[in-house]
């Protein structure tokens, strides 16, 4: 009893003093953030035929559909061209900065914005992929992604060593301006009734943007430090609380592909993967799709090995080398789905989904290699020019914050 | 967390080649001893009053969490005993944000190519009526797929999800059911006409009065290897005619007017 007592209790110092997983939520935020940004450069060209208010799913049928289940999308908004251009150079713009991790926990509320206003806007238009972005977005904004990697992460500890220099904290001037252009942007849109369909979106879009007034002031005026602790014990309950859920969701997501496969004969028989591959929408490659399925063996060993990796990898959390060998089986088998399925966002959404679990010292390294690789390539292009960069988590493993790996 | 920043600077320190850093990268070589850059944060940092807070919003975050995960878990399990009980609630909970399917290819892979195929009844220059060979849209479409490493959504979803979605909504006479019957009707009634409009079908000077569309399914063959046997033989399903209404003949959508101004220009 007094184990169990004790095991509570450190649960509980545990959720509340640091919010877990910096690396990881970093590492997803920007998985995202990249999947959604390429997607929309990608489809730019076909931007007006997916999402515009003269494409084929056009703009009454868009308000049609909407008017049933309330979904958010700000381009219902209006059907005016140049109200879409907006939105789309917007979400663009919101995963860039997203990307850098520039304001993380204002630009994850506005990339989410952007992802539902687009993809809401033509349902029909999506995939697994598009509704793995879907749930991630909404996901992220109550997190603390922008702990490393991030232009914030710069900010802080930069901010950091100028007080263990002893000089004074600049005020933040253009926080409190973006907070108060968007409380203008918000206060106008619900006040013309364009948030009166379903609450999800508008609650969370008033709750981070109070939540932020609140921390502000408390940052200023609070006399003491407890209400500023306070908040931030709040901050990190609830970006682990969304941790978990990402964590789960991703469970959920290979549980649910894993299961319903068992019962499909063609997965029992060893056949499924041939017919995917021969599917018209399905296959770039023809000649590669041959190869693979031309032996009956290789074909079945995939299949199995598919069905056996998605059911079972939800109950290798428990175990950390079993866990990194699937994860490293699921993100191959990802990138190869990409190619040979013809599905490159769809897999790249799930990498980044599947990044969640990497374990932290394999995060770091990563992270160093990139740093290196973009000092590599600043000192080439400015040839021995100052580099002030942020140094990156270059530091060797340390099998001390192992633990943080993969919370669990 | 920031034990680890303050770490990795300090460690990063003495590799530093050139020595116009900020100054304070170069933070005294740090002793091996953990660095505790701030004061303890977290519960104990608090006083009761400020406890009982913390506790209140670990409680909610708690139950919101674990409601979310019941939530999501009871919208991708199959129907049981829990959800024909609380449908509505569940239902209420993830819609429609929260939707999710991930059962491509589950609980079996399709198994057929369904190519959607249309023709168009043209009025033209001439003042005759001519009625198109079929366009095999699909197959325009895998076209466009082969070879590439990044199919647009445009060419592989599109199409083939307007007509699943047009085969969800309509009974077997193809009469529609319901508000998204019609909506999944003149979706795909757009889509065939943008893609018309594309292939010039009206040619010079005619017009698009009305289009049909039909579905045609083909098994996949099963492997060489394999000693099943498929029937070769497509089987096809027709849907009437429909007329395109006038203001629209010009064909849905950007590439319509686009193609209209560049012959204006012409």
């Amino acid at each position: 009893m007094n184990r169990f007592a004790l095991g509570i209790s450190a649960a509980i110092a545990r959720v509340t003093e640091s919010a877990l997983g910096p690396y990881q939520t970093a590492v997803i935020r920007i998985g995202f953030t990249a999947t959604w940004l390429l997607f929309l450069l990608r489809e730019f060209p076909h931007r007006q035929e997916l999402y515009g208010p003269d494409g084929p799913w056009d703009f009454d049928l868009a308000q049609q559909l909407i008017g049933t289940n309330g979904s958010f999308t700000a381009l219902i908004w209006s059907s005016s061209q140049f109200w879409f251009e907006s939105v789309y150079a917007f979400a663009v713009l919101t995963s860039v900065l997203l990307l850098l991790g520039w304001r993380t926990r204002t630009m994850s509320v506005l990339f989410m914005v952007g992802v539902l206003s687009l993809q809401n806007r033509s349902i029909f238009m999506g995939d697994g992929g598009d509704n793995v972005l879907h749930l991630m977005c909404v996901y992220l904004v109550f997190t603390r992604c922008g702990q490393v990697w991030s232009l914030d992460g710069r900010r802080a500890r930069l901010a950091r060593e100028a007080r263990a220099r002893g000089e004074r904290d600049r005020p933040d001037r253009l926080g409190p301006v973006l907070w108060a252009v968007l409380g203008f942007a918000l206060v106008a849109v619900t006040a013309t009734g364009r948030l009166d369909g379903d609450l999800t979106v508008p609650v969370i879009l008033w709750g981070v943007w109070l939540a932020q007034a609140v921390w502000w002031l408390v940052g200023r005026r609070a006399s003491t430090a407890e209400p500023r602790i306070l908040l931030d014990v709040v901050g990190n309950i609830v970006h682990n609380g969304a941790l978990l859920v990402i964590m789960a969701e991703a469970c959920l997501i290979y549980a649910t592909a894993g299961w319903y496969k068992i019962q499909g004969s063609r997965w029992q028989d060893g056949t499924a993967v041939h017919y995917p591959l021969h599917l018209d929408y399905f296959s770039p490659w023809p000649a590669l799709a041959e190869l693979l399925s031309s032996s009956g063996l290789m074909v079945m060993l995939i299949t199995y090995g598919t069905v056996i990796v998605q059911v079972a990898f939800p109950f290798t959390l428990f175990n950390r080398r079993v866990k990194n060998v699937l994860l490293a089986a699921m993100i191959t088998e990802h990138a190869v789905i990409a190619v040979v399925l013809g599905l490159p966002f769809f897999s790249l959404a799930m990498i980044a989904a599947d990044a969640v679990f990497l374990p932290t010292t394999f995060l770091r390294r990563l992270g160093g290699w990139a740093a290196r690789a973009r000092g590599g390539l600043s000192r080439l292009l400015r040839r021995g020019d100052d580099r002030t960069e942020l140094p990156g988590p270059r530091t060797p493993e340390n099998p001390e914050h192992a633990h943080v790996g993969f919370t669990a | 967390m920031d034990a680890y920043d303050a770490g990795s600077a300090a460690r990063h320190g003495p590799d530093e080649e050139t020595r116009d850093a900020p100054p304070a990268v170069a933070s005294p070589p740090a002793p091996p001893a953990p660095v505790i850059p701030e004061p303890r944060t977290g519960v104990a940092a608090l006083s009761l009053r400020y406890q009982v807070g913390a506790a209140l919003a670990l409680a909610v975050v708690a139950i919101a969490v674990c409601v979310h995960i019941g939530m999501v878990f009871l919208h991708v399990a199959p129907l049981n005993t829990v959800t024909k009980q609380h449908g509505k609630a569940i239902d209420d909970w993830i819609y429609p944000e929260f939707e999710q399917n991930w059962k491509l290819f589950a609980p079996n892979p399709l198994q057929q190519n369904i190519a959607v195929q249309v023709r168009a009844q043209v009025d033209t220059a001439d003042g005759g009526t001519r009625t198109t060979g079929w366009y095999d849209l699909s197959a325009q479409d895998g076209r466009a797929i082969d070879g590439n490493l990044l199919p647009s959504h445009t060419q592989q979803n599109e199409l083939r999800r307007a007509w699943d979605f047009f085969v969800a909504t309509h009974d077997a006479q193809n009469r529609p059911v319901g508000l998204r019957g019609a909506l999944s009707e003149t979706y795909l009634r757009h889509i065939v006409q943008l893609r018309l409009d594309r292939a010039n079908a009206a040619g010079d000077g005619g017009v698009v009065e009305r289009v049909q569309v039909r579905s045609r399914t083909t098994n996949v063959r099963p492997p060489e290897w394999s000693d099943e046997q498929v029937s070769d033989r497509p089987t096809d399903r027709i849907l009437p005619w429909w007329s395109v209404p006038a203001e629209q003949t010009g064909g849905a959508g950007g590439a319509g007017a686009l193609r209209q101004a560049e012959e204006g220009v012409r």
